[in-house]
């Protein structure tokens, strides 16, 4: 019982609850009713039956004194046909001597038969109690004439009319009752639900979306009143606030995908620096020697060296932030690349780059270049960084069962407690520290991968699985 | 309780009258003393004789009822009453003060018998097989309720008191069909003549009871009056009324109410088997 109420939606279980005080009061006034009405029916009986046998008395004191078998009979016989309703059923007599006189019915009371055998069972008139459900009651009273105890009165009263009229009422009041409960309980019912309405819309505002909270309408407000009204504009607030938080963090997180970038741009520009002033003096050498052709030749293939690799480095600069590249498959060319970018940061810090990709291009085909060169990128950037100069810095990746292995080292000392929440929680953090690494953990996440961090005395790796993905089994 | 109250009301009534002295002479009223031993519980009957009776004798007759024949015998012998409808016995009783006025006619005869009644189911066969039971009288002045029953008691060597456990007087026929058929009582003595009158009357009642024994056929209760007062013209007048009572509308239609074929006029003689038994009875005490 207690479970299944517990499920039941608040309207409800608030109707429920209000019917059955209704039920319990409507028992209670019933009872009340009943009573009063048993109270007020045993009242009427002892004024009845005290007329009943008074008007006996008076009637049939002498007779009772003559020991007159006839007379008593006779008026005895037509009280009970006067009697409305046939309400005296059955009248005895008794003389003093405590032997039947006269019965209205002598077939059951015979003249001279003990009238102890009539008044067992029998009620004195002074202590009447009518709540049972016979038809009839039995009373007994001492026939008084002229201040003397002459005989007896046993008496039956038919009050079948009173006990059915009883059942009646019980029938009515019942009735009524479920009636009048089961109306106010239906209202109760209606009235609870229009009044917990702006509770079932909340409800379902908030159920539509856990990230972002559907604010309510301003329709909606305007049937709110009160508490609801000041709650709902609360929870307006809220969500409001939820969704601009949500905006923020989609805004952050969009601009730290240009982050990689931006800190590569110096070491960029030294790549694309440094050999110009070589492919300047190529061209110098071309004009100065324009007619010898050996030296043009060397001149225009140094000029081509240097352009070719200023347009492969302008080329990964430009494939990195490509958004067409997303849903493209990774391969080998992702590593080259990557291998090209981190290059110069590497070379600026004199650092020491271990390459190991044991991974074939039909596994690499299996994820996304974009997200994984993201990945990879911010990864290696922050081991350069924290590695310092001179430090070494390495990339592994390998083939799993389950999926592709991604370990970075660096020599650094480790991340700090900012940058490894960025990196492995969920959880909202404050901007700034870290850099890229909450758009690494993001990344992973969307992978369905797994993100560990691992710290040696000298050095400190992340180890990245990233499970295979089914669509591109297919 | 309607029977109740008009009883009341005639015995008050008659109390009234009873206490104005004398003969009611030169007076336009003639009263008439029944008592409540004959049908007494149809106002209807009583309301039509009366008017038969008065129209036919020119006099406003009333009725003077009585509980007991006693009563009425007793209103007639002090001239309360100018007539009365008496029991063969009491006129016998009487038969030095009373002179016969008429007698009723039922069956062609003016002649009825006693009942002796038991009820429906008793397995009584006779008078003998009721020793030790309580037993109704009508009146102990009537013979068909009362003189009939203990004077063949008295040819077996029986008195009522030992015969009998109880024996209760109802002061009516009528009652003592209403005791035997309640079982107040297991027998009753009734008059015959208004026992087969309830019999088409309310048969409901006497359906309730047998009879057990008949007497032989004696004279019908008889109207009275006083034997000084027979020539007087308004009693001629009342006794013309009586027998011409057939020849009327009102008078016929009394008569059938009473299922009697008219009224004759009577000779004492008519009466003899009722004084063969009070005989009897007299010469036990």
């Amino acid at each position: 019982m207690r479970p299944v109420l517990k499920r039941l939606p608040l309207t409800a279980r608030v109707a429920l609850v209000a019917a059955g005080l209704m039920v319990l009061l409507g028992i209670v006034a019933s009872q009340q009713v009943l009573r009063t009405l048993g109270l007020v029916q045993t009242e009427r009986i002892r004024e009845l039956a005290t007329t009943h046998v008074e008007a006996l008395s008076v009637a049939l004191g002498p007779l009772v004194l003559r020991n007159d078998v006839w007379e008593v009979y006779d008026t005895l016989e037509r009280a009970a046909s006067a009697s409305s309703k046939g309400r005296i059923a059955f009248t005895a007599v008794s003389d003093a001597s405590g032997q039947v006189l006269a019965a209205s019915d002598p077939f059951r009371a015979p003249t001279g038969s003990p009238f102890d055998a009539l008044a067992q069972e029998a009620q004195a008139l002074a202590g009447l109690n009518f709540s049972g459900s016979q038809a009839t009651i039995r009373l007994t009273a001492p026939l008084v004439f002229q201040g003397r105890r002459v005989g007896r009165i046993a008496t039956e009263l038919n009050v079948a009319d009173l006990v059915a009229e009883r059942a009646r009422v019980a029938r009515l009041l019942v009735l009524w009752n479920a009636l009048v409960t089961g109306g106010l309980a239906l209202v109760g019912f209606f009235a609870m639900r229009r009044m917990m309405a702006p509770v079932t819309l909340l409800a379902e505002k908030m159920s539509v979306s856990a990230e972002a909270p559907e604010p309510i309408t301003d329709r909606e407000l305007l049937s709110m009143e009160s508490e609801f009204g000041r709650l709902a504009r609360t929870y307006n607030t809220m969500a409001n606030a939820v969704r601009e938080k949500a905006e923020a963090e989609r805004r952050l997180a969009e601009r730290e995908r240009f982050v990689s970038l931006g800190r590569l741009s110096s070491s960029l520009a030294h790549e694309i620096n440094n050999p110009l002033g070589g492919l300047l003096n190529a061209t110098d050498t071309i004009q100065t020697y324009a007619d010898n052709p050996e030296v043009v030749r060397k001149s225009t293939e140094l000029l081509e060296r240097g352009l070719r690799h200023l347009r492969d480095v302008v080329r990964v600069t430009l494939e990195q932030n490509r958004i067409d590249r997303a849903g493209s498959p990774a391969g080998p060319d992702d590593f080259e690349d990557l291998q090209l970018l981190i290059g110069p940061e590497i070379r600026r810090r004199a650092q020491k780059l271990v390459w190991e990709i044991e991974v074939d291009q039909v596994t690499l085909a299996r994820f996304p270049s974009a997200q994984l060169r993201q990945i990879l990128l911010n990864l290696l950037l922050n081991a350069c960084s924290a590695a310092g100069q001179g430090g070494e810095v390495s990339l592994r990746a390998t083939e799993e069962e389950t999926g592709l292995r991604l370990r970075v080292v660096d020599s650094g000392p480790g991340l700090d407690d900012a940058a490894r929440q960025r990196l492995l929680s969920s959880d909202p953090v404050p901007p700034g520290g870290g850099v890229g690494l909450r758009l690494v953990h993001d990344l992973v996440h969307d992978m369905n991968g797994k993100i560990e961090v691992q710290r040696t005395s000298s050095a400190n790796a992340i180890e990245l699985v990233l499970p295979y993905a089914k669509e591109v089994d297919n | 309780m309607r029977r109740f109250s008009r009883r009341s009301l005639l015995g008050f009534l008659g109390a009234a009258v009873c206490a104005r002295p004398g003969y009611s002479l030169g007076s336009d009223q003639f009263k008439l003393g029944i008592t409540p031993v004959f049908l007494d519980n149809d106002a209807n009957l009583l309301d039509t004789l009366g008017t038969a009776l008065s129209e036919a004798s020119g006099f406003t007759v009333e009725f003077e009822q009585r509980r007991t024949y006693e009563e009425v015998t007793g209103l007639l012998l002090q001239g309360a009453v100018d007539a009365a409808w008496l029991c063969g016995f009491p006129f016998l009783q009487h038969q030095d003060a009373f002179s016969l006025l008429a007698v009723p006619v039922w069956h062609g005869q003016p002649l009825y018998q006693s009942y002796l009644i038991v009820g429906a189911s008793d397995t009584a066969t006779t008078l003998d097989d009721l020793k030790g039971a309580a037993h109704a009288f009508s009146d102990p002045d009537s013979n068909s309720g009362y003189l009939m029953t203990v004077t063949d008691l008295v040819r077996a060597g029986e008195t009522p008191t030992d015969f009998f456990s109880r024996s209760i007087f109802t002061y009516g026929h009528r009652n003592v069909v209403r005791a035997v058929a309640a079982g107040l009582v297991r027998s009753g003595s009734v008059d015959g003549y208004v026992w087969e009158v309830l019999a088409t009357e309310e048969p409901d009642l006497t359906r309730r009871t047998k009879v057990i024994a008949k007497s032989e056929w004696v004279g019908f209760p008889p109207f009275c009056a006083r034997k000084e007062r027979m020539s007087e013209p308004r009693i001629r007048a009342f006794q013309k009324a009586l027998l011409t009572l057939v020849e009327q509308r009102t008078g016929k239609q009394a008569l059938d109410l009473l299922q009697l074929d008219g009224m004759a006029l009577g000779e004492p003689d008519l009466y003899a088997g009722i004084a063969a038994r009070m005989r009897e009875l007299e010469a036990l005490r």
